[in-house]
């Protein structure tokens, strides 16, 4: 290894290759072949990954989910965002297979405010409970996704796209909880606690109203 | 078909029938069939979670892979080409790229026996992708050019998974072990939604 030298050649090696894929990817996407894909709302990737993040309701709460799995620290860190898309699309076949869910926009409004309050005040229930807050709102936002899944072509490029979309928010809420690390980061995250829940707080007034 | 000479109806650059499963890149059959796999993703994310669940499973099987997977998605795509209709297989192929994501979802703690497990993950790497290749080749049988839409398809299938079992190759830091479950949750989440549109709007 050469101590005291940095890392050898082999070991930079082994941390630049998660990027070869993301590499390749790239490259096998000719820039040609975009200009015909669906790029209306109607479908396709693009409209996908924007579909989560043009929604104030859904935003907050993607980022909310990823930020309380940071305040409740392992396995939670890494437990909600994994489980969250799978339920939420669980949430969506619902939808799409034409089953109702009544109450779903006072739902998604219910989980900005409850993770945001849990985030704002540091509260840590148990794993169990935890994924069971998490997987119920997931079920309400799959819902209101999967009832707006258009009939595009392309819908398995926009389905990924919005999952990858969500799993990115949760990313950022994970991040952001990270900052609790640094003096002064609780406070911000109690703060990004407190502006979700006032989100989730708006969002039920508008749906009761 | 009939009257033409079909080896060179699959050949022909500049077939008279649009390729209707391709999206033209302006590179030709062969091009089109590399983008074929980005943009219409069920072969990729079949491609990519069965790499997942081989590299999650160990080195010595992921290594086998890199030949396997391509290997048995030409051959189906070849058998596909003679099959000449489109094979209606799209919701059970988009609910085996469900179940793979799961599996790699519930990730190594899914222990079922080691030498089970290996015989499952080469009997699974070996079938699926036949049964996905066939289902491609049926569907751009009967068009110009579409053995070479094929190859290229089968080219870049055997890139990504050469540079995925590189770039993958275990053993994993923990944030990688992990960051490998959640692309299996978002596969299953993706095919979980796919299996509801198709569901509403069947092909």
């Amino acid at each position: 290894m050469g101590q005291g030298w940095g890392p050898s050649p082999w070991s930079v090696q082994r941390r630049l290759s998660p990027l070869v894929p993301a590499l390749a990817a790239a490259l096998l996407a000719p820039t040609a072949a975009w200009a015909h894909a669906d790029l209306h709302p109607g479908g396709g990737f693009v409209a996908g990954f924007l579909h989560p993040i043009s929604g104030l309701d859904h935003l907050v709460a993607m980022v909310a989910v990823g930020l309380w799995g940071a305040v409740l620290g392992p396995p939670a860190l890494w437990l909600l965002p994994l489980a969250f898309p799978p339920v939420m699309a669980l949430g969506g076949l619902l939808a799409l297979l034409g089953v109702p869910l009544p109450g779903v926009e006072v739902g998604i409004a219910l989980s900005g405010l409850v993770m945001g309050l849990m985030v704002l005040f540091d509260l840590r229930p148990p794993l169990w409970f935890a994924a069971l807050i998490v997987a119920t709102f997931a079920v309400f936002h799959g819902h209101a996704h999967g009832a707006e899944l258009p009939a595009g072509a392309n819908a398995l490029l926009y389905s990924l796209a919005f999952v990858i979309a969500t799993g990115l928010l949760h990313l950022v809420g994970i991040l952001l909880g990270e900052a609790r690390r640094w003096p002064g980061g609780r406070a911000l995250v109690r703060l990004a606690g407190a502006g979700v829940a006032l989100v989730g707080l708006w969002f039920l007034v508008r749906a009761l109203g | 078909m009939s009257g033409s000479d079909p080896t060179a109806m699959l050949w022909s650059p500049l077939g008279s029938l649009p390729l209707a499963h391709l999206v033209p890149t302006g590179l030709g059959p062969w091009g089109d069939g590399m983008a074929r796999l980005v943009l219409q993703p069920l072969d990729l994310l079949l491609l990519v979670a069965l790499v997942l669940l081989a590299v999650q499973s160990g080195r010595p099987w992921s290594d086998r892979l890199a030949l396997v997977l391509p290997l048995s998605w030409l051959v189906g795509g070849l058998a596909g080409l003679g099959v000449g209709v489109e094979l209606p297989l799209a919701l059970p192929c988009t609910a085996i790229v469900t179940a793979v994501g799961v599996l790699v979802t519930l990730g190594p703690g899914l222990r079922l026996g080691e030498r089970l497990c290996e015989r499952l993950l080469l009997g699974g790497s070996a079938a699926l992708p036949l049964l996905f290749g066939l289902v491609a080749g049926s569907s751009l049988a009967g068009h110009g050019g579409a053995l070479p839409a094929l190859l290229g398809e089968a080219v870049a299938i055997a890139v990504v998974t050469t540079l995925l079992l590189m770039a993958l190759a275990p053993p994993h830091p923990r944030w990688l072990a992990l960051g490998l479950r959640v692309v299996g949750s978002w596969i299953a989440a993706s095919g979980l939604l796919m299996l509801g549109w198709l569901s509403r709007h069947p092909l």
